[in-house]
């Protein structure tokens, strides 16, 4: 499509900015990667300790990080305005973007790079290579994975703070959306019973950002990648459909505090 | 066909009331309190394609809101806009590949990063070919002489070279219609110079229309043929500059400080006594030069008492729309 | 003394002032603390006993809760200086007739004793439902002096990488291996307890075990031993990490008068 051409330069704007400051964007990335490594290590400490969770093991659980780090990774690297989409909501900077002949929420999006977001997304491949489960067209699915679990929590992100054109905050809600989001993906998902799986689904998508996909790295299955790019299409289409309504109601100016 | 049509635009806003405290947050859940705003109630004007037309009102007049309704970014509560023949918030993607904007306070221009790499991003967003933009960006770089800028990290810029980036960045698409909304704020007297000097340069040779919108009466002086002035979301005077400057130049404000007091009746005769201070040792008066020669005041207020202080100055812009309005009547 | 009270009263009035979103934030601790149960009621569940390493499922639960009120409720110091020093602001509190570090930690006390409050509250409520009622009342007081030595340890180190903004470009990365150092070696996530006994006996060599381990493991289960091995812990890291501090700062403060910040 024709977006293409410009996300690409886009992309590779981002990119430049955030190299701009070569010391910090390398220490954030190996920053992130000690990060997130540091933290696994308690899940070692965890199953070293009681070796399972009704099923669920170590195993498991370097899938779920491969795939959830890698995701939220490249959501950072690609449309790291999606952790910030409230704040700009509130601020009244999509005038910028609305000035402009292209579409405005992938404008958005993608008008900032995450730099620790390389390093997340390093070392979800690092974790998935670490799993004991690593095979060619392992990887093959890890990347589809990855990129349908992207979409998914970029598109939650975007409808929790679609909240803001009608709400007027930012801030607040975004941290627990996020912090929701990945705490979940991360748990093991045979902890929960019926009910909190279904809100794990649909409510706070978390188990398609880790339980899911990381089944899907273990063994591919048609159902479990049509479940996957259903939700993926589901959310997509919530997301844009809920922005163009706040949009509207930003250009009617009822949205936020104008200055006249 | 004009650039800009607009027949008795009004857009009023409602916004919610929200006090602090958890007793205040509850109540504006289940009855909220709304203020109206009227930001614009009933405007008109017409602007030729290639015309340099300046909008000028104090804050709170509804210049912003205007200028957002031009562009598309917030649609109006009645009335008609067409812009190059759009209707703004209905087509707005289409005509934002027309129109350049350059908000002073809302930069556009990537921070870290050398102007040029926005330029050619900018190329991309607006579909230009690459060789297009190239040679778009070295004939733009001449004109507004950043061709030594332009690889400078933008951060790195003083204020008036990155208003000269951002003016020129604008122009990138070569819109048909430039709208700048406070470009000089916080400009230098000699920066201000340089870009006004660009932009009507560009706008000439490319035919080229400019809104500007501005508090700065000297920014419409230098770049505007006509002007609105704007107040209370109405036009309170419509007409070519060289008019306006006649009424803007005829009034000057005085302002003395005598070692006695004066009587609190203070007058000179031809001036408008504006005020007396409470301790009755200033007053602070106004006069038309046309109807008044400076001479006569100045030496009535020198001899009227022993002067310890005197400041003569042009009247701030409300005055003078005060004026205005009040002539217009 | 008293403006440094001054500095706490409006800090604490800060929090305050705004009810509802004291609360919204607050309501993370509760997601936790629902997620953790849920863990180690299926843990202890399989491994089949009541008690592990000497604690209950509810003594772990309530140690979780005082972690969790400990690690969000802590102001973010880090971020705070580290953006103080790196936009030059830190010069305004310069001028001022306090020292630096005292202003720093009154107004982080003033801002985060709420926040613990409501974290401790909330998370609390959740608690009890779930895996019963608080430790005994007795325990409280021999928590709350490890806590606020946890607090201050965290105060220091906070600080110290805040003023790494002199030498760092970035500070982030320090910030972020510091937390999860906590996590880890100071048992915030699993109670040391639970570590094989090599990684207790490494953990409780570092600071981090008694800005974490310390407080939360007194609240649940005292014993007179394993206080005054707490206490006597933090004094010692105290002493040296608050040396340390002092240090930085005067060598920072020298860096800035030479270069003009």
């Amino acid at each position: 499509m024709k977006e293409l051409k410009f996300l690409t330069a886009l992309w590779k704007t981002n990119l430049a900015s955030a190299m701009e400051y070569r010391v910090a964007f390398i220490s954030q990335t190996i920053g992130m990667i000690l990060n997130d490594g540091v933290y696994f290590l308690v899940w070692i400490i965890f199953f070293d300790r009681f070796k399972d969770i009704r099923g669920w093991q170590l195993t498991d659980m370097f899938l779920v990080f491969g795939v959830s780090a890698s995701a939220f990774g490249l959501a950072g690297i690609l449309f790291g305005n999606a952790f910030n989409l409230g704040e700009i909501i509130v601020n009244g900077r999509l005038d910028y973007y609305l000035s402009l002949p292209r579409p405005t929420l992938l404008h958005v999006l993608t008008s900032r790079a995450v730099p620790s977001g390389f390093g997340d997304f390093l070392y979800g491949f690092v974790s998935y290579l670490a799993s004991g489960q690593f095979s060619i067209d392992g990887l093959g699915r890890f990347v589809l994975a990855v990129i349908l679990a992207t979409v998914i929590f970029i598109t939650f992100l975007v409808i929790v703070q679609s909240l803001a054109f009608w709400l007027g905050t930012g801030g607040t809600f975004t941290g627990i959306a996020i912090n929701a989001m990945v705490t979940f993906a991360l748990y093991p998902i045979t902890l929960f019973n019926n009910t909190a799986k279904l809100v794990l689904f649909i409510l706070v998508p978390a188990a398609f950002m880790g339980a899911v996909p990381a089944g899907f790295v273990r063994s591919f299955s048609w159902s479990t990648l049509g479940l996957m790019s259903l939700a993926a299409a589901g959310f997509l289409s919530l997301a844009v459909l809920l922005f163009r309504l706040g949009l509207r109601r930003y250009e009617s100016g009822s949205a936020i505090q104008v200055e006249v | 066909m004009p650039a800009i049509q607009v027949t008795n635009l009004q857009k009023t806003f409602r916004t919610k009331h929200k006090a602090a405290g958890l007793g205040a947050s509850f109540r504006s859940l289940f009855k909220p309190q709304y203020s109206t705003v009227e930001a614009v109630r009933g405007l008109s004007f017409e602007m030729d394609s290639g015309e340099l037309l300046g909008f000028i009102g104090p804050n709170g007049a509804g210049k912003s809101t205007t200028i957002k309704i031009l562009t598309g970014i917030l649609f109006p509560s009645a009335g008609e806009v067409k812009v190059l023949g759009y209707v703004p918030w209905k087509q707005r993607r289409q005509l934002a590949y027309h129109i350049g904007t350059v908000f002073g306070q809302r930069p556009q221009l990537w921070y870290h990063l050398p102007a040029i790499d926005t330029f050619t991003l900018f190329g991309k967003i607006y579909e230009l070919d690459d060789r297009e933009t190239k040679k778009r960006i070295a004939f733009l770089a001449e004109s507004f002489e950043i061709g030594d800028l332009l690889e400078t990290p933008v951060r790195k810029l003083s204020l008036g070279q990155r208003m000269r980036c951002e003016v020129a960045a604008s122009l990138l698409h070569k819109p048909k219609l430039l709208l700048l909304d406070e470009p000089s704020i916080g400009l230098d007297v000699v920066a201000k110079q340089h870009i006004r000097d660009a932009i009507r340069e560009m706008a000439r040779q490319e035919n080229v229309g400019v809104l500007l919108t501005s508090h700065d009466a000297s920014d419409l002086e230098a770049l505007c043929k006509r002007v609105i002035i704007i107040n209370h979301g109405q036009i309170v005077y419509q007409d070519k500059v060289s008019v306006l400057k006649r009424a803007f130049l005829t009034s000057k404000l005085v302002e003395v400080r005598y070692a006695q007091q004066v009587s609190p009746g203070f007058h000179v005769e031809g001036t408008e006594t504006l005020k007396v201070s409470k301790d009755r040792y200033g007053v602070k008066l106004r006069f038309d030069t046309r109807q008044t020669p400076v001479e006569k005041v100045m030496t009535y207020l020198s001899t009227a008492g022993t002067l310890l202080d005197i400041t003569v100055s042009d009247p701030p812009l409300e005055d003078i729309i005060r004026l205005i309005y009040g002539s217009a009547a | 003394m008293k403006k440094y009270f001054g500095i706490f009263k409006i800090n604490l009035l800060n929090s305050l002032a705004y009810p509802a979103e004291l609360v919204t934030r607050s309501l993370m601790i509760v997601l936790f603390m629902w997620i953790f149960y849920q863990l180690w009621r299926v843990t202890f569940a399989a491994s089949g006993a009541d008690v592990i390493n000497g604690l209950t499922l509810r003594d772990t639960m309530w140690y979780l809760l005082l972690a969790e009120t400990l690690e969000l409720g802590r102001p973010r110091l880090a971020r705070v200086i580290s953006q103080q020093v790196k936009d030059g602001s830190i010069a305004y509190l310069l001028n001022k007739p306090y020292d630096f570090l005292l202003y720093q930690l009154s107004s982080g006390l003033g801002e985060s004793l709420p926040r613990m409050g409501m974290l401790f509250v909330l998370g609390g409520a959740l608690v009890w439902a779930m895996a019963g009622p608080p430790p005994a009342l007795v325990n409280w007081p021999l928590a709350l002096l490890a806590l606020a030595g946890a607090w201050l340890l965290h105060f220091c180190a906070n600080a110290l990488i805040g003023l790494s903004a002199f030498a760092v470009e970035e500070v982030a990365p320090f910030e972020w291996i510091y937390q999860k150092f906590v996590f880890i070696l100071g048992g915030m996530l699993i109670p040391l307890d639970f570590y094989p006994a090599w990684l207790q006996a490494v953990a409780k060599s570092l600071p981090f075990a008694y800005m974490m381990y310390g407080p939360c493991r007194l609240f649940v289960r005292p014993d007179m031993q394993i206080f005054v091995q707490i206490i006597l812990g933090q004094v010692f890291w105290l002493m040296v990490s608050g040396g340390i501090l002092i240090l930085a700062f005067s060598r920072g403060m020298r860096r800035l008068a030479i270069n003009g910040g």
